[in-house]
């Protein structure tokens, strides 16, 4: 079998090359995907009956959370990846992965805590959800900080695939903890509302914004990814390379050739 | 598709809900777009560093006071 | 004789409770942390015997959580600054049982002690009768799960400066389920429930970080030698 793609796949260039032409046609999409859903959940979807128009929230709440999670697993496997086949590649990515994750788990927390003032009239109640939210928010600087404190690059790397992998197996076993310890302290009075019960108009732009908040998560990815990519092969002769090709097209351009 | 509310007014004010909302929107929009930003930025910064990289060392190379007996 | 497979355990076990008794001030400072510390609760709260009783289970694990975790910072310092790790990754043995064994003689200096006064402590924080026993058990299996997972937060952070409020932030999410179970097997028992399933679950956790936590930790101090 040949592995090449694979192994074309773990080069920072092929990447860094390759990725332009993805983001010329990813990031319009992501856009509209995006500001079409928020404007339909906002503007279009009907208001709940018990909460008026404050569960808009949702539109927000929901999709960030989902990729706040996601997205530490999707850090978690590219730290395993780097550490199984010792892929430049994937660490970037997996140290790219960390920031964006960390902002989504913020925004699920920020919005989740905005949409408790009017709902319970708390901006800040110890609910599963919530407190679950916050130690994957610990879980993610955990990972930003340890790397930021080692020296070489290579240490880094290793030592937040590590802890990624171990914060992946905790992941599951907090989660339900949390819910537990929940359940067992206060009746289930406080529900947020579950997303299959909710009416269809409500739901669609809920999957919409889901969809586009993916898509978001992508081009972030990518552009972070780009970024590091450059960082850590600045001293490549191909970096150098792509420089005189811009300093070419940029003296091409002031003399005035096509 | 048409919209819920019965005017512009109405959209921002969402019946007493709408600054929860629109603070939640516009707290969201930023952080995405920040996320966005700052790697173009710290990838325009970074070529600009590598270009002076390269300056720097033509004009060590070619610079007269670099003989052989430099280690 | 030198490679099997449990031979670095006892080794290293026997090393470390050596180390710990030689240094017995040190070693005794986690458990003075935590009666001292245990003290601070009434004047910060209340000195109502019934006001006490409803916090004191929790408040009991959260003291001993936190002493727990300000020790395993030294699990592997020292041994970082005088090369005997150094000595330790290239030992032909496994390298999680030597960590096996440093981690348990790190519970026995540690965790066990914490165990053993916490009915001192139920006493002054009038904790209710029924939650003596669950009290010592959950926390004997607890702090165990603590040391074993403090080890890997150490192992990570131990060549690093200030590894140590790193290692709390790293930690500390993996320290929660722990004392969500122990504080539920106390209260449990408090309200008169059956206080086995928690610490079931509990001796589930310890199960898992047996297993798994000495070879994260290898992991993690093969790394040291890289930075």
């Amino acid at each position: 079998m040949s592995w090449q793609w694979f192994h074309r796949l773990g080069s920072p260039r092929w990447f860094y090359h390759n990725s332009a032409r993805w983001l010329a046609w990813l990031c319009p999409i992501a856009a509209a995907v995006v500001l079409g859903g928020l404007v339909w959940g906002l503007a279009i979807a009907p208001e709940d009956a018990k909460q008026g128009n404050s569960f808009r929230i949702i539109y927000l709440h929901v999709p960030a959370s989902f990729l706040a999670l996601a997205g530490y697993y999707i850090m978690a496997i590219a730290g395993a990846v780097g550490l199984i086949w010792k892929m430049k590649l994937s660490y970037m990515v997996m140290k790219s992965a960390a920031p964006i994750g960390a902002a989504l788990t913020f925004i699920a927390l920020f919005s989740g805590a905005i949409w408790g003032k009017p709902t319970w009239g708390t901006y800040w109640v110890w609910d599963a959800r919530i407190t679950s939210m916050l130690i994957l928010l610990f879980l993610y600087l955990g990972v930003m900080a340890l790397q930021y404190a080692y020296h070489s690059i290579d240490a880094a790397s290793k030592a937040g695939a590590i802890l990624g992998l171990v914060g992946t197996v905790n992941i599951p076993i907090i989660y339900k903890s949390v819910d537990w310890w929940f359940t067992l302290h206060q009746p289930a009075t406080i529900k947020f509302t579950s997303a299959p019960s909710m009416h269809p108009d409500m739901f669609q732009p809920l999957l919409v914004m889901i969809v586009g908040f993916y898509l978001f998560y992508a081009v972030a990815l990518i552009l972070h990814t780009r970024s590091e990519i450059l960082r850590r092969e600045r001293k490549t002769s191909w970096v150098r390379e792509l420089l005189n090709e811009k300093n070419q097209d940029v003296a091409d351009k002031k003399v005035g050739k096509s | 598709m048409k919209m819920y509310f019965a005017s512009f007014q109405d959209l921002l004010t969402m019946d007493g809900h709408g600054i929860y909302v629109w603070s939640t929107v516009i707290v969201t929009l930023l952080i995405m777009i920040w996320l966005l930003v700052a790697p173009i930025l710290s990838r325009r910064a970074l070529l600009k560093e590598v270009a002076r990289d390269i300056l720097r060392e033509r004009a060590r190379q070619t610079s007269p006071t670099n003989t052989q007996g430099e280690s | 004789m030198a490679n099997s497979i449990n031979s670095g355990f006892h080794a290293w076990l026997k090393r470390d409770l050596l180390l710990a008794y030689r240094r017995r001030g040190e070693a005794a400072s986690p458990l003075v942390f935590f009666v001292m510390v245990s003290t601070l609760i009434p004047l910060g709260l209340t000195p109502e015997s019934a006001r006490l009783a409803e916090v004191a289970a929790g408040m009991i694990w959260v003291m001993a959580l936190l002493a727990t975790l300000l020790s395993v910072d030294g699990l592997f310092a020292s041994d970082y600054q005088d090369g005997s790790l150094e000595q330790l990754l290239i030992t032909p043995q496994l390298l999680p049982m030597p960590l096996l064994g440093k981690i348990t003689a790190h519970w026995l200096t540690t965790g066990l002690p914490l165990t053993l006064v916490s009915p001192l402590l139920g006493l002054m924080l009038s904790l209710p009768a029924s939650g003596y026993l669950p009290m010592i058990c959950s926390l004997a299996l607890g702090t165990a799960c603590l040391s074993l997972t403090g080890a890997v937060g150490a192992a990570l952070t131990v060549s690093l400066r200030k590894g140590g409020l790193l290692l709390s932030l790293l930690v500390m999410p993996l320290y929660m389920p722990v004392i969500i179970f122990g504080t539920a097997t106390v209260t449990y028992a408090i309200d008169g429930l059956n206080w086995l399933p928690p610490l079931a679950i509990l001796g589930a956790l310890f199960a898992a970080s047996v297993a798994l936590c000495p070879l994260a930790a290898a992991g993690g101090l093969r790394i040291t030698s890289a930075n």
